[in-house]
């Protein structure tokens, strides 16, 4: 004879918490210094390009204007995310206390 | 996939294009060149594509990407198809009859070739300007 087994309800169970995220390294700044890390290193792709364009080592001119065009895509995304957190910072020295 | 994924694969597509003109260029160029240094008049050439995957590091792709293709020149073939004769007997490459073998080289072909070359590279930077207006107008959301 089998004894009688406890029902086994999962939506009883406490929720397990999931693991905590690691953000020590993964604040504001650091994620602003990334950011600009990254979109120098668009611009200084771009003007290697040029560089190499005129000195007439690229191989094609399309890839030149391509790492241009990055570069203006990264520079613009930059100054969005600066203007967002220039709104937030205002927005808390705006709060009344 | 990262928002220059597009930027890639049309560039792959213009360098291809753009080797299709080179040996365009090459075939018009050549439309009278009666010797070379193998032997005989210049045979026509042709570009052949193959699609390639837009990144190297196959792992770190997802299984959408991974059916995103880049275009490039697989390999660049001689057309072997007999030479025109033309009669001319002062020449110098002429044979003992007196005919001189021409490339076979059709010069209507090579400019049909070449005005296709042309629009696919510009479909192609027309890719690239679709994708820069989306990045920018994602860029306004915040606006």
């Amino acid at each position: 004879m089998q004894p009688i087994k406890p029902i086994d309800l999962p939506l009883l169970q406490p929720e397990k918490k999931p693991a905590p995220v690691d953000q020590a390294g993964q604040s504001f700044s650091t994620m602003i210094t990334d950011l600009v890390a990254n979109v120098e290193q668009q611009q200084e792709k771009a003007d290697m390009a040029v560089q190499q364009l005129h000195a007439g080592n690229a191989k094609n001119l399309h890839e030149t204007m391509i790492a241009m065009e990055e570069a203006d895509i990264s520079i613009r995304f930059m100054v969005q995310v600066r203007n967002k957190a220039l709104e937030a910072y205002q927005e808390i020295m705006r709060m009344q206390v | 996939m990262d928002i220059f994924t597009t930027f890639k694969v049309a560039a792959s597509a213009l360098e291809a294009q753009r080797i299709r003109l080179d040996t365009i260029s090459s075939n018009i160029a050549n439309v009278e060149t009666t010797s070379t240094p193998e032997g005989g008049p210049y045979k026509k050439k042709s570009v052949y594509f193959e699609s390639t995957p837009v990144s190297f590091d196959q792992h770190l792709q997802g299984s959408i990407e991974k059916n995103i293709k880049g275009v490039k020149v697989a390999k660049i073939l001689e057309d072997d198809s007999p030479p025109k004769k033309v009669y001319n007997p002062s020449h110098p490459d002429a044979d003992k009859e007196g005919y001189v073998a021409m490339p076979n080289v059709n010069v209507l072909k090579e400019m049909t070739d070449m005005m296709s070359a042309t629009r696919s590279y510009e479909a192609n930077t027309t890719t690239i300007k679709s994708a820069k207006r989306m990045a920018l107008k994602a860029l306004e959301i915040g606006r």
